[in-house]
This record gives C-alpha cells, sequence and structure tokens, in this order.
C-alpha cells in the first residue's frame, strides 16, 4: 500500500514536471534556444497563485483551481512580454546570447520575487481542498488526485490546440522550419510570442499545482529548469511526448529515492544521472539531429 | 597584442587612479569595498578564460569560486591552517575537480556544457548544505583566520586591500601572458570559426580544457581571498547570484580584455554603493544591467575603449618579397575503399584515390556525389565508416582534425572559415598556432609575405569580416598555404572568384605542386580545372565513374550521363 501512495505522489509530482518540461521544449523548438529563466517562470506563477490567494477578500478560501484561468492568463500576458524583452531584439545573434538574456531575465524575477515576498518558502490554495479518500488501506490525497486531473487536461488541451487547430499547424511549421513558414505566409513573429505566452501560461499552472504539496521558493528557478532540462535530455531532445515521459520518469526516481535515503541525495543523484548520461551521450539520450556543412 | 597597445597606459591611469582614491579618501568600509572588488577582478580573469577566449558559456565560475572558499573556510576555521597553506589547496582543488570533469563535461557544445556546468554548481551547493558535519550546514562555520604569512598577519584596510590588488595584478600578468602570442590567436580562430580551427592544426578540445582549468584555479584563488576578508564560510559563496554577478561584469566590461575585468568588476560591486535606495533590489538590478547591456552594447565597454587606440598600426611595410612557397616535406595521398554512410544515404560507396607529389587532381561530380563528403573525411572533420587514408605511409584515417592538419594535409573552405574579429595578417599568422616553436611576430611577417603573393599587402591589416568574398577565399588559402602542407585540398576554391582572381589563383596552385605538394582540387568550374588539372576524377553517388585525362574524362559517356541525365548518353 505504501507504494501505491508513493506512486500517486510520484505521479502528482511528475504531472507538475511534465508542464513544466512541455513549457520547455515549446520554446526550445521554436527558437532553437534554452530558456534560461523558464525554472524562474515557475516560481513566478507560485507566486502569484500566493499572491492572488491572499488577495481574495476576507478569510474566505479560495479553491485554486478558481485562480487557475487567471494564472493561465496572467502568465501568458508575462510569456509575450517575456519574449519581446529577451527574443525578439536578439533572435538574429548567437544563441550563447540568448542564454544570457534569459538567465538575466531569471535573476529578475527571482531576485524581484524574492524582494516582495521574502525568501521563506510560501504555499498556494490547494486546488479542490485537503484531505482525501480512504479507499481500503489506501488513501488517496485530494490535492495529488487534482494535480493530476488539472495536468492532463491541460496536456490534452495543448495537444488539441497543436494538432487540431490552425494555429497548432502555424506553430508546429515554424518550429519545424521558420523560413518556410514565413514563406507560406505564416506570420513568424507573432508564433512565436505565442510560443513563449503558451510557454509560460503552463509553467504557471505548474506553479501553482507545485505550490501547495511541495511549496514555493524564490530560489527554486535553478533547480526546476536543471529539471525540466534532464527530462528533455532523457525524453529526447525536442519530443514533446517525450519530455512528459521524461518528467514522469524523474519524478518517479525523486520520490523514490527521497522515500528510502533522503531529497538531497535524490537531487544529488539526479545530477549525477545527469553527468553519466552526457558522458556516454553527448548529443542526449536520443541524440538531435545535428548537421554541420563545410 | 600591438592592436592592443593603447590599454597599457589605460590601465596605468587606472591603476594610478584607484590607489589615489584609496589612499586619499576611502573609509574603512570604502576600502573594504574596493577590496571585493580586487577579489572579483581575479574571478573574472578566470571567468574570461572559458567565456571569453575559449567562447563557452560556463556557468560553474560560481561553483569554483565557493569551492575554494570552502577549503579555506574549513581547513582555516576547524584545523586552524595558515593562508601559505590553504591558499594554495584552494586554488588546486578546484582546478582539479575541473580537469576531473573535463572529461564528460568539455566535449559537450553550447546549452549542454552551460546546463552541465549548472548541475555542478547545484550539487556542490547540496553538498555545502547537507554536509552539516564538515561544512557547518546552512549556517556555515564563523572563525576563519585573516591572511597570515610566515607570522607576519596582513591587518585589515589598506594593506589587505593591497595584498588583494597585487594579487589581482599578478592574475592579470599571467592572463596577459597566457594570451598575448600565437596561443592568444588560436583561442579568437577556435571560438570564431572551429572548423578552420582544426585545419590549421590547432587542438580546440586541448585549448578549452586549459581554460577550462585556468577558470577553476582563477575562481578557487578569488573564493579564499573572499573568505579571509569577510571571514566566515556560507552556502552563500555558491549561490547562482554570485555566477550571474560575474557573467554580468563580465559581458559589461569586455570578455577577452584585462582592462574589461577590472572595469566590470569595479563597477558592479560599487553599482550598490552609488544606488544606496537599491537594497533588496540590487540583484534585481544585475540582471536588468545584465539584460540591457546585452541587447545595446553587447561587447562591453573595453570595446568602446580600445576602438581608439587601434587606429596608428596600420604601416605595412613596402616591397616585401613573396616567400617561395614550398610543402615542408613532399608526400602522396592514397585513399582506398572510403565508405560513408549519413543515415541511410551512401555518402561515398568505396572511393579509390591517389595524388602523388608534385600532382594537382581535379574531383569533378554533380551536386550531392560525395565531393565535400570526402574533403572532410579527407581533413578529419568527419570519421569514415570503412576504407584508409595513407599520407606518406602513415595510415591517418579517424584521426582527429588538427592531428591531420599537423601530419600536413591542409585545406580551404567552400566557404572560407575565416575570424571575423581578426585581421588578415593574423588569420594567416594563426596557422603556425599548432606548431609551438614559432613567435606570433615570426608567424605575423610570414603571413605578411604569403598575403603579399596574393596581392593582398594593401589589406593586411584590416579586419576580415569587412573583405570581399574573393579577398576572403585568398585568405582562407593564405592560411592554408602558411603551414607549408604536403597535401593540400581545396573545396571549390575557384566558385565566386573573378577572371582575374582565379587566373591568380591558378598560377599559385601550379607553383605550389611543382614544388612537390600534392593538390586535390574540387570544382565544377571546368574553364578553370581543365587547363590546371593533370589528372581528372569523376564521383557519381559515391563512385568513382571515371578517370584519367582531363580531356577524356569530360568525354567519357558515364561523366555526361552524371551530370546531364542518362538520356543523353550514347548508345
Amino acid at each position: 500500500m505504501f507504494a501505491a501512495q508513493l506512486a500517486l505522489n510520484a505521479l502528482a509530482l511528475g504531472a507538475a514536471y511534465a508542464l513544466v518540461a512541455i513549457g520547455f521544449v515549446l520554446v526550445l523548438n521554436a527558437t532553437t534556444a534554452v530558456n534560461f529563466g523558464h525554472g524562474d517562470t515557475v516560481v513566478a506563477g507560485g507566486f502569484l497563485a500566493v499572491a492572488l490567494a491572499t488577495l481574495m477578500p476576507g478569510e474566505l478560501a479560495v479553491p485554486g483551481l478558481v485562480l487557475l484561468p487567471a494564472i493561465l492568463a496572467l502568465m501568458a500576458l508575462f510569456g509575450a512580454l517575456m519574449s519581446w524583452l529577451v527574443y525578439l531584439p536578439i533572435r538574429d545573434r548567437p544563441p550563447v546570447t540568448t542564454f544570457i538574456t534569459t538567465i538575466a531575465f531569471g535573476i529578475i524575477i527571482a531576485n524581484g520575487v524574492n524582494a516582495l515576498f521574502g525568501g521563506a518558502p510560501r504555499s498556494a490554495p490547494t486546488l479542490i481542498g485537503g484531505g482525501g479518500f480512504s479507499a481500503g488501506e489506501l488513501f488517496l490525497s485530494r490535492q495529488s488526485v487534482a494535480i493530476v486531473g488539472v495536468s492532463a487536461v491541460l496536456i490534452a488541451g495543448l495537444a488539441l490546440l497543436l494538432n487540431r487547430t490552425q494555429l497548432g499547424r502555424q506553430l508546429r511549421a515554424c518550429a519545424q522550419d521558420p523560413e518556410m513558414a514565413q514563406a507560406v505566409g505564416i506570420h513568424l513573429t507573432r508564433m512565436t510570442v505565442i510560443t513563449f505566452a503558451l510557454a509560460a501560461a503552463l509553467a504557471g499552472a505548474a506553479g501553482l499545482l507545485l505550490a501547495n504539496q511541495f511549496f514555493v521558493t524564490p530560489s527554486d528557478g535553478g533547480v526546476l529548469m536543471l529539471k525540466a532540462y534532464i527530462a528533455v535530455t532523457i525524453g529526447g531532445w525536442g519530443s514533446l511526448r517525450g519530455a512528459v515521459a521524461g518528467a514522469l520518469l524523474i519524478a518517479a526516481f525523486e520520490v523514490a529515492v527521497a522515500s528510502q535515503i533522503s531529497q538531497p541525495v535524490a537531487e544529488g543523484l539526479l545530477y549525477v544521472t545527469l553527468f553519466i548520461v552526457l558522458f556516454f551521450r553527448p548529443q542526449g539520450l536520443f541524440g538531435e539531429p545535428v548537421g554541420q556543412r563545410a | 597584442m600591438n592592436y592592443r597597445a593603447g590599454t597599457v597606459p589605460l590601465l596605468a591611469i587606472i591603476a594610478v587612479a584607484i590607489a589615489a582614491y584609496a589612499v586619499l579618501f576611502a573609509s574603512s568600509y570604502d576600502l573594504r569595498v574596493l577590496t571585493v572588488s580586487g577579489i572579483y577582478v581575479i574571478l573574472v580573469l578566470g571567468y574570461q578564460f572559458i567565456f571569453g577566449h575559449a567562447g563557452a558559456l560556463s556557468l560553474a565560475q560560481g561553483a569554483f569560486f565557493g569551492m575554494g572558499a570552502y577549503v579555506t573556510g574549513i581547513l582555516g576555521s576547524q584545523l586552524g591552517w595558515q593562508f601559505t597553506a590553504t591558499f594554495p589547496l584552494s586554488i588546486l582543488v578546484p582546478a582539479l575537480l575541473a580537469a576531473t570533469i573535463a572529461l564528460p563535461v568539455l566535449r559537450l557544445e553550447s546549452h549542454y556544457f552551460a546546463l552541465a556546468t549548472l548541475a555542478l554548481d547545484q550539487g556542490l551547493l547540496l553538498i555545502a548544505i547537507n554536509w552539516e558535519a564538515v561544512t557547518g550546514g546552512a549556517n556555515g562555520l564563523p572563525g576563519v583566520p585573516g591572511i597570515v604569512i610566515f607570522d607576519f598577519a596582513v591587518p585589515r584596510g589598506l594593506a589587505l586591500l593591497a595584498f588583494v590588488w597585487a594579487l589581482a595584478a599578478g592574475a592579470a600578468a599571467l592572463a596577459w601572458w597566457v594570451m598575448h602570442g600565437l596561443y592568444g590567436l588560436s583561442f579568437t580562430v577556435m571560438r570564431e570559426t572551429p572548423l578552420a580551427a582544426g585545419a590549421l592544426g590547432i587542438d580546440r578540445a586541448a585549448l578549452r580544457f586549459v581554460a577550462f582549468v585556468l577558470s577553476a584555479a582563477y575562481g578557487g584563488a578569488a573564493g579564499a581571498l573572499f573568505v579571509h576578508t569577510i571571514r566566515v564560510i556560507s552556502p552563500e559563496v555558491l549561490g547562482f547570484a554570485i555566477m550571474v554577478t560575474v557573467l554580468t561584469m563580465t559581458v559589461a566590461g569586455g570578455r577577452t580584455q584585462i582592462v574589461g575585468a577590472i572595469i566590470g568588476a569595479v563597477l558592479l560591486i560599487h553599482l550598490p554603493e552609488w544606488f544606496r535606495g537599491l537594497e533588496q533590489y540590487y540583484l534585481v538590478a544585475v540582471g536588468v544591467a545584465l539584460l540591457l547591456v546585452i541587447l545595446f552594447a553587447p561587447d562591453g565597454a573595453a570595446a568602446y575603449l580600445g576602438r581608439r587606440t587601434v587606429k596608428s598600426q596600420n604601416n605595412p611595410q613596402p616591397n616585401i618579397t613573396p616567400p617561395d612557397l614550398c610543402p615542408a616535406r613532399t608526400s602522396g595521398l592514397k585513399i582506398t575503399g572510403l565508405v560513408k554512410n549519413y543515415g541511410g544515404v551512401r555518402a561515398l560507396a568505396g572511393v579509390d584515390l591517389n595524388v602523388a607529389p608534385g600532382e594537382i587532381v581535379g574531383l569533378i561530380g554533380p551536386n550531392g556525389s560525395g565531393k565535400t563528403t570526402l574533403a572532410n573525411l579527407l581533413t578529419g572533420l568527419d570519421r569514415p565508416d570503412s576504407g584508409c587514408i595513407i599520407l606518406r605511409d602513415k595510415d591517418i584515417t579517424g584521426l582527429p582534425a588538427h592531428r591531420i592538419a599537423r601530419l600536413g594535409i591542409g585545406r580551404t573552405f567552400q566557404t572560407p572559415q575565416l575570424a571575423p574579429s581578426l585581421h588578415l595578417v593574423d588569420a594567416v599568422a594563426a596557422a603556425h598556432a599548432g606548431d609551438g616553436d614559432v613567435d606570433l611576430a615570426t608567424a605575423r611577417a610570414d603571413a605578411r609575405a604569403i598575403l603579399a603573393g596574393l596581392g593582398l599587402t594593401t589589406r593586411a591589416d584590416q579586419l576580415c569580416r569587412n573583405q570581399p568574398h574573393g579577398v576572403r577565399r585568398s585568405v582562407d588559402l593564405a592560411a592554408a598555404l602558411a603551414r607549408r602542407p604536403s597535401v593540400i585540398v581545396l573545396d571549390e576554391p575557384a566558385a565566386g572568384l573573378t577572371q582575374d582572381e582565379a587566373t591568380t589563383l591558378a598560377a599559385v596552385l601550379r607553383t605550389y605542386a611543382a614544388n612537390g605538394a600534392a593538390v586535390l582540387v574540387i570544382d565544377h568550374d571546368m574553364t578553370f580545372l581543365l587547363p590546371l588539372a593533370q589528372r581528372l576524377v569523376c564521383l557519381d553517388a559515391g563512385h568513382v565513374i571515371a578517370q584519367g585525362v582531363p580531356d577524356e574524362v569530360v568525354g567519357e559517356p558515364a561523366v555526361i550521363a552524371a551530370y546531364f541525365g542518362a538520356a543523353v548518353t550514347t548508345p
């Protein structure tokens, strides 16, 4: 029974990580640049949830689910703003420039949040209340179930958007071949801004989901970004499905090791794993199509 | 470097200004801030090796700083060890760590490298916080001693300031010494045109290794000085804030210039002092500063200072005699059964080809027939799946590009590979960087002479980035010739050249072959190739379909079919 309990925890954590990793991949595919501020965007979403909850009138305890649409919308705006500041002005420069601008943006978020809220861990409201259901000896936490549910709905929604709508086709076209997409009349800049908005909205949702059970601290961004990166490296560079699989795998690993030994050891081993993977597969576990013509 | 001669008086002015400020005006608090600035100068100088010179975005500079800090902090506060023992260890331990993780990490490119180094930083932070018995955990350890050298305690204030800045000056002198000659030039080539680096015999992996280890050693030294100054050690020294601060200093000051490191460090450490109102928003301000600098002045402050001092250097010596270019050794090239597949595409399907010393062989074939693949395999940019390449009785199959170049194969590229920020003379002089026994002045003199032979005397002191296509091709060729290769491979050398330029090129190649070199020319331009080549080899779909006397090869049915389609084939 203990194992089943852990499995649900791992699934909840993995579901939230999946949202983080998907946002990371969306931007990666659209810009071929790593967004080093992505983890801090998740933190921003978490603290936005904390702030919105405290803004609510009186002692009225608002379920987190009510906040979700507002967080998605505000974080989408935030993402669009981010693209205007850190990517669009420098998109013709070498990728390392984007790394630096996103690092700068991340440090602004992290320390802005730190100055506004202080450095201590904070917690956002639960999605649909605390407690849980008992089924025999098995106890299902309501929050964990809600996290998995919300993530599933968001991921399904994204899949529908990308695969079944004209906008989704345009977004995918820009990710696969920006020049060709422009040649057939797709507004590349608009698609880039939308991609950043989508990624930030998902990251914000992940912040809300993580911020109750696992708390949120201004300095969490780096670790979250590394985990998204490891998930993507394991799952296959650029693959959305792989990112979800990688995120679930990391969460399972983390929950299992943390339950047997401790959280720091789990995190440390994760980094060691990354080094081992990179040692044997410098281009990631499933490789990245790399071509170079003299 | 004589192109930056103007920075020496500038450094002197800065030194005098800082010294005057410290002695005449500074309060004890100001002195402390200035001391910390000096420590950051060392940290930034170290970061310039890997980020500036090697061009790799490392996020481990904070980790090396923290590691040096912890070595001194733990040994000093817990075991009572003195500066003379802890300082060398604080340098050595991060350097050894860097050398150890270099194996998995340094092979990585771009974001992989950045994230792996970030993981290193996070891993060390994790250890620092959780290994409480040794590190003191989240609270850290108090009671780190000051600097004591053989019973002489360096007092706080002016003396400590002078000591730190003296070390910073030493660090700067060492950085200058490492980078001032041909060695520094090879970093520029490696950073700006990695492909050309290999072809010129520059060992990219070795340069990156040296830069990474040096950056770690500097980081460790800075960390040690830092804990001696603040007298406590805590996980904050491993925080990402320090890494971002160093990155900002380096970008804002300048990525490779010593004066840039000083400007960046002093400016950024004094930023919160000048804007007292910022307080807890200090790091937000650092982030904003980094964003603004990278958007509007990505080359940093030092670039603006350097610009004015460059001018008076344009004095090309008149009447340079072009050298009689001879290959260092003569040797032929022997290729047998070379196979290369890219996924399901067979680029080369068992190619045999010989080029004798003194011979010019033309390699033709339609687009996609495998010509450039062959050139890449010959020069080590790619490894063949099977087959072998023999140079002077030595099997060189699958060796890395720089080794092949050093063994005597030179090449030019279809798109000339020139470091945009270098002057023509230096782009050619860099060809001697892999040799080790040539100094910069000799290399430059040789480069000027070779450029003169190609009619480029007047352009020798111009920047590569401003050159027209034909000139770029000539410079690419000059760099290849400067190595005196026994075999030279030219990938479409005549493409885009004017008639005059093509004639000069043909004459140079004829002379070079006559002096004993084996020359392999890949080209489409038959008016260029037919009179030049003694033998023509035609590739199609990875096979050699014809070879022999040029006029006969171009008349062969198989060759015509390859170029114009099978329908033209005579029955």
